[in-house]
């Protein structure tokens, strides 16, 4: 049984060196809250996609900034919520790429916000006291 | 957490053992590695068995890598990914863009 009512809010700056960080503590995270292992992996990607994202393509200055990420469990739901104070941006309005497109046209981009939305549940983006909110939710109940 | 490449040359391919993470801190130091391999053999087979995570930016090169490798008239196979590297290689449509062998005989036979 995972541990319930778990929550946990890290703080880190708005540079691709971080990502090691945030690999650490989800699989810190995985192991101390009994979390399925694999879920690991899902999510050291979606982090890793979000996250990403928010460092190249958030902030115009050069300034540092920082992107809280906070984990809660409860049940066998994971939710995880990034915040960031850089320009407005709703990655659920993207367009999915078409994946089924022969190689010669298929776009060399644009896969990282569509794995977020393939490996959770759901995705949701709010705008908050000018801060961009992103929500994942993932489900496990029925994985192993 | 450190990624790295070994190579060797079995029959007429050049077989590219990939080990660690390509995520986006280190898929730069690949890419530069597998051009610089693509300027020597256009016959390769990429062997994912230790490959443990792949992003978005780790997928990206397998794709420029098949395309530039098209262009060449070259060929590109892989083989032994392992179950939650294929999960990510088939959301993403990779598995219709790219010839996949569970091992490695298979990858040099076929």
């Amino acid at each position: 049984m995972p541990d319930q009512n778990s929550i946990r809010r890290l703080t880190f700056q708005n540079q691709l060196d971080e990502l090691e960080k945030i690999h650490l503590a989800a699989s810190e995270i995985v192991e101390q809250w009994n979390l399925p292992a694999h879920l690991g992996f899902t999510l050291d990607l979606v982090l890793e996609e979000a996250f990403t994202n928010i460092v190249l393509y958030a902030y115009n200055d050069k300034d540092q900034h920082e992107i809280i990420i906070e984990f809660e469990n409860t049940g066998y739901t994971l939710l995880i919520t990034l915040v960031d104070d850089g320009q407005p941006y709703d990655p659920t309005k993207k367009d999915d790429p078409d994946i089924t497109a022969p190689i010669s046209e298929r776009e060399v981009g644009g896969l990282g916000i569509f794995l977020i939305r393939k490996m959770m549940d759901d995705v949701r983006y709010e705008r908050i006291s000018n801060k961009n909110v992103l929500k994942l939710t993932k489900n496990y109940a029925n994985e192993n | 957490m450190p990624m790295k490449i070994s190579e060797q040359n079995i029959k007429n391919y050049t077989v590219v053992a990939i080990d660690g993470r390509l995520d986006t801190n280190h898929c730069d130091t690949f890419e530069k590695q597998m051009m610089e391999i693509v300027t020597r053999s256009n016959r390769l087979i990429l062997d994912c068995k230790n490959l443990e995570y792949i992003s978005s930016s780790g997928l990206r090169i397998f794709l420029v890598l098949q395309k530039k490798l098209m262009a060449l008239s070259g060929q590109m196979k892989l083989c032994q990914l392992q179950p939650a590297i294929k999960e990510i290689f088939e959301i993403s449509g990779f598995t219709m863009i790219f010839s996949i062998f569970s091992d490695l005989e298979k990858a040099l036979e076929s």
